[in-house]
Formats: structure tokens, C-alpha cells, sequence
């Protein structure tokens, strides 16, 4: 039976993202008071009550302690020592735009006219700004709202107002709390009753100033009977210095309505050393409001130096479903605690967990999982399926779920495995005539087949893209 | 869970400074120096509260310390009281407000089969191990250290290299004085090749409040095999705290069940350190928590070896205003390879009210291993009650087997049948 050599190591390509873009750019001198925000606020135009609502968020957030509760480890963060505000100063510019343009291209983003035959909407937010927005015109035909959340703030008071921290309350927790307060773009999405999105809606986020948080704020809400299929990226230079990325995302699924929320976040994730990477602190909340509604995650993390991330759904209205498919890899000193909650409240409500984690180098990869059922939720059920495999003899493998279950008629299921990368597999797949190395990657992508097949098709390509493996030998 | 020793110097009621000069005042040599270790170590320990990850759904506070005492002069009685269960065991300590009585039915102490003594009378040759507390895997526990402070009533068995004891050691502990608070401890030594059963049995009336704070420390050596049987059947008006340890050495095995069927309020820990190469574990527990009963039961599959094996398997159920808190954790240490854990928790949720909540856990620090778990929740499987009740079974009647089905794979591991029946009889009663 073949043993992987022990001298040889399994290594990822090269972070492909990690060039800056030379766009002058302003930022706001580092530091967080009620000052800044009010300059965030004033930079971003917005009404009186959106102020007000970011300092209630930034005065509860000052009376709030920092969780420690996560498996990670990382120096204390000195919120005085980000800047919260970066932006590239001529935007309009033509030599900005043309550079801007560049780094998209660059990354892979289809902003010209090339994103309509892809059959995507593209929103692209380079530091704290939304730089374009593609297809608008197009999609405000069906009614549709695509368009960054500063611009919903104008264009849309009424709608942001009654959705805004509905399902992530300002002081939910203390990222959550901090990103109420000082958000500076993201996208904002509104279908309209009864009309099924033509295309997948995209936002691609991209860090490229140094020392500056990215807050990125997202509203997505599906009226009755809608439906969307929306998809994030995320890349950042690579940098010796962390950088922080607090994000809130909120779903809202009206009665029938179904929400697909697909992510490839990869940002950089520090050095061999563990030197600089992003820290990817988000809260993802998804409500199933109405019956019938459907929310479904698939995530796909394969960057950040720290990942700590539960997008979770609440199933409030009957019949409603909460999905969750993700796939984590860490290597290098990567640290990731992330997974999902299910909070059943309605009947007949259904969930599905699928979570995949792969650790490798010296990479901490840790599932924390909750699935709720309350007494009201009759014949509600879940499927949790979390399984590791741990690459190398130095990582780490964690499994935290919690199952609380207070309805008779309710079933949950839960199952995890951890193991090596199977040595019966790979020994199969060389005896085929497959070198080694293709043979990892094969077993590495089957292991991760029942998340990546959820992808949209684009996406699946590069998440396999991502895992490719290589084997290392050392020579001597 | 943390593992910072905080300087606390907090007492449970009852239990400081004070009581402690007074306690060892009366205590021979050997032991008030045990007592001691035990003391200096209980009072660094941070006293478990709401915040605690472990604690979050059981509230240490319910722990009734105030108002209760600990039960004194638990010395030997002249005349021990009998049972049916007695003639299935070698040995037999029994353990009441009056006393304790050891009664030797096969002569296994003559024959130098076995050891058993008080604990404060410990061969000076076990002390070491024992002030070590080697098994105890997590030694800034509170209660498991009030213990070996406070003690009242504990025993040391040691069975010697390559004996076997054909019917095991029973030890009986019925108590009916209200307000008063117990605090068991055993320590059990089965030497290389040996093999031994111990059973341990708590009875109390169901009106009597009674606190119980056990500790027990296994120790599994080379090749030996250790059966341990505790049937908790303490009266609902009573409360269980109880931390139990073992450790398994090489070749060892240990097979560990845990029936929760008492106490209004009770809080366990399980932990297991299989310790060296092909040590063996097999943990299994049955719980069922009915009218308002509160059970939490946490567990630790330690593999702190490399080619070491756990299996474990708790089944419950819950009824009435009944809640469960099962939590497990299976921790591999970094290179522990060729390590095959598995746990599985099934829960049974007999009606809406009752609470069952499951949190399976893995800390894995190696690489080429196999660990996996599984927990389940829901009602009886509505297929097998149709098939049942299509048999001519009445639906009561059909429910009731179908429950004691579900927890015959744990009950049959008894393997007795006068336990077993009871066992089944107290289920019976729950399921009403």
C-alpha cells in the first residue's frame, strides 16, 4: 500500500490574487469614533436616520466584550489602529476607471458587456466602495433591485427601512455590532412578487488598501413566490499585516420565495509563517419568513488567515427549508471555526447540513453547528453529515454541534467522520495507471463532490480550481 | 474546560477551611495527607457557574449545598443488611446511614484474590497512584476535588496480578436521612491480567432530599479487564453530582455502563483515557428523564496513545418535562495514529415538553486515524408501532416495547439477570 512519503508535503498553487492595484486612493485616518462614522455617514450621503442608526449600533458596540468562545487564536485586534474609510478618489476618472477595469479583468470579474452572455449581474466593491454595477438597467425591467447598499440607502429608503437588521439585530453580536456601525458597501437585492431572477446576481469584493477594515454590509429580500441565485467572491492582496473583514449578510424569504447564496471566499490567508491574511469575521442570517420559502448556503472557504462564520436560516414559516453545503480548507496556519445553526420554528420545516472540512499543514479547521428545534416545530427534520480529513500529522480537526430537539414529532440525524486521506482510495486510483498527485486531488474533490455539485457551474470550475492539490517532494 | 488554575478560594457551604481542620483533626496520618493534597487542589479550582460552556444548560446552582450536612460516622456496622442481588457477587459492601459492612460470601479476601479496604486505610504501596490521580483527566474539577477532601464513606479494591474474580464485587449504597449530603469515593486497581466486575448501586426513598457527590478512579493495568456497572436509582427528591475517571494501559480493556434512572437533578462525567498501545474502551449509558428530571452527562474519550480504541454508546430518553444534556468529546492527541473512535448517542423524545439536546464533539490532533459519531433524535419509528399494533398489540402496549427495545442493546450488556430485570421494570414505571 502506498504511504505518502513523509518527507513530502501536499501544497496548494500559489495565491494568484494577491498583486495590489496602484489606484490613488483616500483614506480616513485610522481610528473609530462617533466622528468617523459621521464622516462615513456624510461620505455616503445618507438620510438623518441612517446615521442615528449606525451610532445606536457603534454606542452598543462600546459596551460590548469580544467573544473568546471561538477555536482561534490571534493578537488582540486595535480597532483605533484601521482605517475605516477607503476609496479611490477620482473614481470618474478615466485612467481610475481603466485600472479598475484592469483588476477586475485581472480577477477574473466580468464587468463589460461580456458578464450579460455569462448570464451574471455583477456588483464590484473595491475597499469600502461599490465601483459598478452591471446589468441594472436590464434587471429594473423585471422590477428587480440591484444595486449597492449606499445607493439603496438613497434610492430606497422605504425598503431598507423595513428590512435593515430585521434578521441580524445592530447588537446581535460584537462584529455584527461594530459592522452596524461603520458598514461601508455591499449590495443590495430586491425581487419582486412572483419574478424569478434571469440572471445570477454576483458581488465581488476585493481589498487593496493597506490597513483598512472592509465592512460589508448585504440586504438580499425575495417576495412571494421570487426567486435568486446570488454569488460572492472575495480576494485580497497578500499583505504581511491582517487585515479585517466584518461582514453582515442578511436573506429575507417571503412566502414560496427560494434564496441560493453562494460564496468562494478566498481571501488571502497569510504566509507559511502565518504572517498577515484577512480576519473573516461574519455573521450570515438567513429568515424563512413566509411558508414555502427556501434558503440555501454554499460556501466554499478556501482563504482568510481566520474564518469565523455561521450562515445560518431561521425557519419561521411552515414548510420552509434551510440548507447548508460548505467545504472549508485550511493549510498553512489557517485557522477556520465555522458551520451553521438551523433554528426550526415552524412545521414541517426541513434542513439539510452538509459541511466538509479539510486541514492540512498546521491549520486549525474546526464545524460548530447548531440545530434547534423548538416545540412548536412539528415534524421538523434534519440531516447533518460534517465530515474532516485531516492531510499531514500536524492540523487539527474540531467537531462542536449541538442538537436540542423539544418536539415529539421531529427527527434529526446527525453524523461525523474524521479521517486521513483514505490510503485504500488513492491506492486504487495509482494502481489505474493516475499519478499520485492527481490521485489526491481526485479523492480530495469526491470527498468534497456533495457541496461543489450545489455550486452554479462557473463556480464549481474554480472551487475545484482552488483545491488542487500538489505534492512536494523534498529532495535528499 | 479551562485549563488555567485560578486562585478561587471559594467553598461550597459546608465545606471551607474550617470544616476541613476539623475534619482531618480526627483522621489518621496517611489519610489527612491525601486529604490534604485533595484540599489544596479543591480550593484553586474555579466553581463551576452558568457561564461555563459544560455548565450552560445545567445550572450549578441547583446544587443544594445550603441547608444540607454531611453525613458523618459512616463506620463499620456490626450487622449488614441483605438483598437479592448479594448472591451473585464474590463480595458485598454494603452502605447505609448506619455504616458500611463488607461481606466476603466466596472468601475472595483469604484467597488474596482481591483487596478491599477503607480508603483511609489504603496499602501505603497505592498511595502513589493515588495522589497522583493519574486517570483523573482533569484535575481543576471542583467537585471531583471536594471529594477526595470531603469524603465520607470510600473504598480501595485492588485485584492482584492474573486473579479473576468470577462474580465481581457489589457495592450497595441505600441511604434514607434527609438533608444529608454523601460523598462516595472509589478507587479500583485491577493489576496486570487480572479480570474483575464491580457494580455499584445507589437506592434512596423518593421523598428524602439527598445530595451525593461521587468520585470513582479506575485504573486498568497491562492486559487487565475491568467491568464497572453503576445503576443510579437515587429518589427524585435527591441530587447527583458525579465524576468517575479511568485509565486503561496496555492491552487493557474496560467495559463502563452508566444507568441514570434517578435523582431529580444530576450531573455526570465520564472520562476515559485509553492510554497505551490496543488499550480498549466500551462506554455505554442509558438515561431516561421523565416528569421533571434533569439529567446531564458529559463524556471523554481520551486517546492520548497511538493503535488505542474507544466505543461508546449512550441511549436516552426523555417524557413529561423531562431534559437531557448529553455531551460528548472524542480527543485525540497529536500522534495518536491508528486510533479508532466511535461514540454514538440515540435520544428518544416520548412527547413535546420533554428537551433532549446532543453535543457530539471531536478534538482531533492526528492525522492517519478514524474517528467518527452520530447522534439521533426523535420519536418511535411510527413504521414499527403500525407493524406492531397490525399484530393485535394495543398502542400503549406496542409503545412500551418498542421504548424497552430501544434500550435493550444497552440493559442486555448488564448481564445479569436480576439487574437486568429490575433495570427493565424501572423503565417500565417511567414509560407509565
Amino acid at each position: 500500500m502506498p504511504q505518502l512519503e513523509t518527507d513530502s508535503k501536499l501544497i496548494r498553487e500559489e495565491y494568484r490574487y494577491g498583486f495590489s492595484s496602484d489606484i490613488p486612493e483616500e483614506s480616513f485616518p485610522k481610528g473609530l469614533n462617533e466622528e468617523v462614522i459621521r464622516a462615513i455617514s456624510a461620505k455616503k450621503k445618507e438620510p438623518e436616520w441612517m446615521t442615528d442608526w449606525r451610532l445606536k449600533a457603534f454606542r452598543r458596540w462600546q459596551k460590548m466584550t469580544e467573544p473568546t468562545w471561538p477555536d482561534v487564536t490571534y493578537p488582540p485586534i486595535d480597532y483605533q489602529d484601521i482605517s475605516y474609510f477607503s476609496a479611490p478618489t477620482q473614481q470618474e476618472s478615466p485612467e481610475t476607471q481603466e485600472e479598475l477595469m484592469k483588476t477586475f479583468e485581472r480577477l477574473g470579474v466580468p464587468l463589460h458587456e461580456r458578464g450579460r452572455l455569462a448570464g451574471v449581474a455583477v456588483d464590484a466593491v473595491f475597499d469600502s466602495v461599490s465601483v459598478i454595477t452591471t446589468q441594472k438597467e436590464a434587471l429594473a425591467e423585471k422590477g428587480i433591485i440591484f444595486c449597492s447598499i449606499t445607493e439603496a440607502i438613497q434610492e430606497h429608503p422605504e425598503l431598507v427601512k423595513k428590512y435593515l437588521g430585521t434578521v441580524v439585530p445592530p447588537a446581535d453580536n460584537y462584529f455584527a455590532a461594530l459592522n452596524s456601525a461603520v458598514f461601508t458597501d455591499g449590495s443590495f437585492c430586491y425581487i419582486p412578487k412572483g419574478v424569478r431572477c434571469p440572471v445570477e446576481l454576483s458581488t465581488y469584493f476585493r481589498i487593496n488598501a493597506i490597513d483598512t477594515g472592509q465592512f460589508e454590509r448585504t440586504l438580499i429580500v425575495c417576495e412571494d413566490d421570487a426567486y435568486v441565485s446570488y454569488i460572492e467572491g472575495c480576494t485580497a492582496p497578500s499583505r504581511d499585516r491582517s487585515q479585517l473583514h466584518a461582514a453582515v449578510v442578511e436573506l429575507i424569504a417571503l412566502e414560496g420565495a427560494e434564496i441560493k447564496y453562494s460564496t468562494v471566499q478566498n481571501w488571502y490567508a497569510g504566509d507559511e509563517e502565518g504572517r498577515g491574511g484577512i480576519y473573516n469575521f461574519v455573521t450570515k442570517r438567513g429568515h424563512c419568513r413566509g411558508a414555502r420559502s427556501k434558503i440555501s448556503w454554499t460556501q466554499v472557504e478556501v482563504g482568510s488567515s481566520i474564518t469565523w462564520k455561521y450562515p445560518s436560516v431561521i425557519l419561521e414559516g411552515d414548510h420552509s427549508i434551510g440548507e447548508f453545503y460548505s467545504v472549508a480548507f485550511t493549510d498553512k496556519k489557517m485557522q477556520a471555526d465555522t458551520g451553521t445553526k438551523m433554528i426550526h420554528v415552524g412545521k414541517h420545516t426541513r434542513s439539510t447540513i452538509v459541511s466538509k472540512g479539510i486541514s492540512a499543514g498546521r491549520s486549525r479547521n474546526s464545524y460548530r453547528g447548531l440545530v434547534q428545534i423548538n416545540e412548536s416545530a412539528d415534524h421538523a427534520r434534519n440531516h447533518t453529515q460534517c465530515d474532516s480529513m485531516l492531510i499531514g500529522a500536524t492540523c487539527t480537526a474540531n467537531t462542536y454541534p449541538v442538537v436540542e430537539c423539544a418536539n415529539e414529532t421531529a427527527i434529526t440525524e446527525h453524523e461525523a467522520t474524521t479521517s486521513k486521506i483514505s490510503e485504500e482510495q488513492l491506492f486504487y486510483i495509482t494502481s489505474r495507471g493516475i499519478d499520485e498527485e492527481s490521485a489526491v486531488s481526485l479523492v480530495v474533490n469526491g470527498f468534497c463532490k456533495d457541496v461543489f455539485k450545489e455550486l452554479p457551474m462557473e463556480f464549481s470550475v474554480e472551487a475545484i480550481k482552488l483545491l488542487e492539490l500538489k505534492l512536494e517532494h523534498s529532495v535528499g | 474546560m479551562t485549563a488555567t488554575i485560578e486562585q478561587t478560594d471559594v467553598w461550597f457551604p459546608g465545606f471551607g477551611e474550617s470544616e476541613f481542620s476539623n475534619l482531618i483533626a480526627g483522621c489518621g496520618e496517611q489519610d489527612a495527607a491525601a486529604r490534604k493534597v485533595a484540599f489544596d487542589r479543591y480550593r484553586l479550582c474555579p466553581v463551576p457557574t452558568l457561564r461555563d460552556e459544560e455548565w450552560r444548560r445545567t445550572d450549578p446552582d441547583r446544587i443544594p449545598f445550603a441547608g444540607m450536612k454531611r453525613l458523618e460516622g459512616l463506620d463499620r456496622a456490626a450487622d449488614p443488611d441483605r438483598n437479592d442481588l448479594d448472591q451473585a457477587f464474590d463480595l458485598v459492601i454494603s452502605i447505609s446511614d448506619r455504616g458500611y459492612a463488607i461481606t466476603d460470601r466466596t472468601g475472595i479476601l483469604a484467597e488474596g484474590k482481591a483487596q478491599v479496604c477503607p480508603l483511609s486505610q489504603m496499602p501505603a504501596d497505592a498511595l502513589g497512584t493515588y495522589l497522583h490521580g493519574e486517570a483523573v483527566l482533569e484535575a481543576n474539577r471542583k467537585y471531583t476535588q471536594l471529594n477526595g477532601a470531603f469524603w465520607n464513606v470510600g473504598f480501595f479494591i485492588r485485584i492482584p496480578a492474573n486473579q479473576v474474580l468470577a462474580h465481581g464485587i457489589l457495592i450497595r449504597y441505600e441511604h434514607t436521612t434527609p438533608g444529608s449530603i454523601l460523598l462516595p469515593r472509589l478507587v479500583v486497581v485491577a493489576e496486570a491480567g487480572s479480570v474483575a466486575k464491580v457494580v455499584e448501586w445507589y437506592q434512596s426513598p423518593d421523598d428524602v432530599k439527598l445530595l451525593c457527590v461521587g468520585a470513582r478512579e479506575l485504573y486498568v493495568r497491562e492486559a487487565a479487564r475491568l467491568t464497572v456497572q453503576a445503576v443510579q436509582e437515587w429518589g427524585v427528591a435527591s441530587t447527583h453530582v458525579g465524576e468517575d475517571w479511568a485509565r486503561v494501559e496496555k492491552d487493557g480493556q474496560i467495559d463502563w455502563v452508566t444507568l441514570t434512572l434517578g435523582s431529580g437533578f444530576s450531573k455526570m462525567m465520564v472520562g476515559c483515557d485509553v492510554a497505551e498501545a490496543n488499550a480498549n474502551a466500551y462506554l455505554s449509558g442509558l438515561f431516561f428523564a421523565n416528569e421533571h428530571q434533569h439529567i446531564d452527562q458529559r463524556t471523554l474519550q481520551k486517546h492520548s496513545a497511538p493503535h488505542t480504541y474507544s466505543n461508546l454508546l449512550y441511549k436516552g430518553a426523555v417524557k413529561d418535562s423531562g431534559h437531557s444534556v448529553y455531551q460528548g468529546v472524542i480527543a485525540a492527541a497529536p500522534g495518536a495514529i491508528g486510533v479508532d473512535a466511535y461514540q454514538m448517542n440515540n435520544n428518544l423524545i416520548l412527547n413535546t415538553g420533554a428537551r433532549a439536546d446532543s453535543l457530539p464533539g471531536l478534538m482531533i490532533d492526528a492525522d492517519d486515524l478514524k474517528c467518527s459519531h452520530g447522534a439521533t433524535m426523535g420519536n418511535i419509528d411510527p413504521h414499527q408501532l403500525f407493524y406492531l399494533q397490525s399484530r393485535g398489540f394495543s398502542e400503549v402496549e406496542a409503545r412500551r416495547m418498542l421504548v424497552l427495545a430501544f434500550f435493550e442493546e444497552i440493559i442486555a450488556k448488564l448481564n445479569d439477570s436480576f439487574l437486568e430485570d429490575r433495570i427493565r421494570a424501572d423503565v417500565n414505571r417511567k414509560i407509565g
